[in-house]
């Protein structure tokens, strides 16, 4: 990953965490609803851009690009979705990140080498 | 073209909703069932309705002023001639034609400048009191006779809105009171026409419309007369002798008036038509849902009831509600809901370029599972008036062999049937609840399904 697409990522991934919390709180209160045309118009948006992060490779469906408008997409369709695409933007940072041994921080891995952008832990180690 | 319950800007392929325009469309085959009440035009915050409500007055009391004069059948005969006025076809005749009121019933509510000495000293200050004192004398009446003195200007109205919408109109000829000389006098002018019988249409604005005057006997009799002169009422009076004693005792019909003045703050036009509430919605669909298939304990008939209200809130403001359960030419059939298409979204302007959708005919089979015949049915009523498009609306999903035979129907005939089931019903409630959407997305919805699975 270069450092124009590693900053892509950090903004399309809160976004998506963004979105997904929103929705999710949606989802809760009336699960079967459809999505109103204002925000599925932003939740598109995301996913376009979350799209060209992730590539053939870490996207999660291939034969899903965004949601249809006409298909009314209830608040859980969405919820669904978006925790797919957060799953795989995680797997693709996972994939991206290395941890320093000497100083036990994790940061971003620029053409295969650490740089100096400092990250998270991937969740699956932090989940350990 | 037979169009169910046709409308003046359906005939001329205009399409408006009911929600766009000013005024009340009209029906070319029978009355709107709303009145003008007069007492609006002198509660409006507008110069121009308050003037207008003023001259009504005026030109009442002027009739009354010639009656005392002695001028007795001139006066009775203008007010005989104020009496109806087609033209607006307001009330509840299903002909749009009505009856004048008879010299004897003009004679007596003339009489009343003379027996009244409140009004012959100083006139009606609101002329629709006449109801509490002449027997016969109605909200239909009340409103025939407030559109007759203001024809003129109605007729005004009618040329403007008419420009605005684009509805045609012809040099007629209609009678109308002229302030001035306070005479009936025939006028020549331009105004729509309704093209089955020919006879003049006068645009009504919806401002001015409710079911019942604000001023009524009902009213009258139930909140004022029993509650404050007759507190020991015991049921043994009938009408005409509560008129009589109004007559005799003007000083509490007055008072009435006033009260009636005083508390004008809940005085609204009534919508031509409103949605049910929301909790209402919920409480349908539940009953909906909780309705077993078939006809036991009248199941369908209930079903129907039920989805008639439901449908035709849902879908307001996008579609207006024509018909319920309208027969055929031959009346052997009846077709379950039928929705004037105003082209007022997407996917209606789509089937009516398409399928030449006209009204829509939606189909409601409250039972287990949709059959052939369901399908051969509604196939049936798919002719010129309604287009090649029509809605069954059902309780389950139907089987495959059933979509599939709507999707042949299509490949061979161009017809488009859609199938909408309870999980429908519910999404569209959902979404009239949360107002994320518009209900009627979830016909589109199923209208682009129905398109995808349909052959290239």
């Amino acid at each position: 990953m270069t450092e124009k697409e590693i900053n892509d990522f950090e903004k399309i991934q809160a976004q998506l965490e963004s979105l997904h919390s929103e929705i999710s709180t949606l989802t809760k209160k009336s699960s079967n609803d459809a999505l109103n045309k204002f925000k599925l118009k932003f939740v598109n948006q995301t996913i376009s851009e979350a799209n060209k992060i992730l590539g053939k490779k870490y996207k999660p469906f291939n034969d899903f690009d965004k949601f249809d408008d006409n298909d009314l997409p209830s608040n859980s369709d969405v919820t669904m979705m978006l925790g797919q695409y957060l799953n795989c933007m995680e797997k693709l940072r996972g994939d991206n990140v290395n941890r320093n041994s000497y100083s036990n921080t994790w940061y971003w891995l620029i053409d295969g080498k650490e740089s100096t952008i400092k990250t998270a832990p991937p969740q699956k180690i932090q989940n350990k | 073209m037979a169009i169910i319950r046709p409308r003046l800007n359906d005939y001329h392929n205009l399409p408006f909703r009911q929600e766009d325009v000013d005024f009340a469309i009209p029906f070319l085959d029978e009355d709107i069932p709303l009145y003008v009440d007069p007492f609006l035009l002198w509660k409006i915050k507008s110069q121009q309705d308050n003037a207008l409500h003023t001259s009504i007055v005026n030109s009442f009391n002027q009739l009354g002023h010639l009656f005392v004069k002695g001028n007795e059948s001139d006066a009775k005969a203008i007010l005989t001639e104020l009496t109806e006025c087609n033209e607006a076809g307001l009330g509840s005749s299903k002909t749009r034609q009505g009856k004048k009121i008879g010299d004897k019933t003009a004679d007596e509510i003339l009489s009343l400048f003379k027996s009244i000495p409140q009004i012959n000293k100083q006139g009606f200050q609101h002329f629709e009191e006449i109801q509490l004192l002449i027997d016969n004398i109605s909200k239909d009446r009340i409103s025939d006779i407030t559109c007759s003195f203001i024809k003129s200007f109605l007729i005004d109205f009618t040329i403007d809105q008419c420009q605005k919408m684009g509805i045609p109109i012809e040099r007629c000829n209609v009678s109308l009171y002229d302030y001035k000389t306070n005479k009936i006098k025939s006028e020549e002018t331009y105004l729509p026409v309704n093209p089955e019988n020919k006879q003049p249409i006068i645009l009504i604005p919806k401002r001015w419309l409710r079911f019942v005057p604000w001023i009524n006997y009902d009213d009258y009799f139930e909140s004022y007369y029993i509650k404050d002169v007759d507190k020991t009422y015991d049921g043994k009076l009938n009408r005409v002798q509560i008129l009589n004693f109004n007559r005799n005792n003007y000083d509490l019909v007055h008072t009435y008036i006033s009260l009636k003045e005083k508390n004008n703050q809940e005085l609204t036009n009534d919508p031509l038509f409103s949605q049910i509430p929301i909790v209402s919605s919920k409480r349908k669909l539940k009953s909906a849902l909780g309705l077993p298939t078939g006809k036991t304990n009248n199941a369908d008939k209930e079903y129907e009831d039920l989805m008639v209200q439901l449908m035709s809130s849902l879908l307001y403001p996008h579609l207006d509600f024509a018909k319920e359960q309208s027969r055929t030419d031959s009346g052997t059939q009846i077709r379950d809901l039928i929705f004037y298409n105003n082209r007022s979204y997407d996917f209606l302007k789509d089937i009516y370029d398409v399928y030449e959708s006209k009204q829509l005919v939606i189909e409601l089979k409250n039972v287990k599972e949709v059959e052939r015949e369901h399908i051969n049915q509604i196939n049936r009523y798919l002719s010129e008036q309604f287009g090649r498009f029509g809605i069954i609306f059902t309780r389950n999903k139907p089987p495959k062999s059933i979509f599939q035979n709507t999707v042949d129907l299509w490949a061979g005939q161009r017809r488009c049937i859609l199938i909408l089931d309870d999980s429908d019903l519910q999404l569209m409630c959902e979404v009239y609840e949360s107002k994320q959407r518009h209900p009627i997305e979830v016909i589109k919805r199923k209208y682009i399904e129905f398109t995808r699975s349909c052959p290239a």
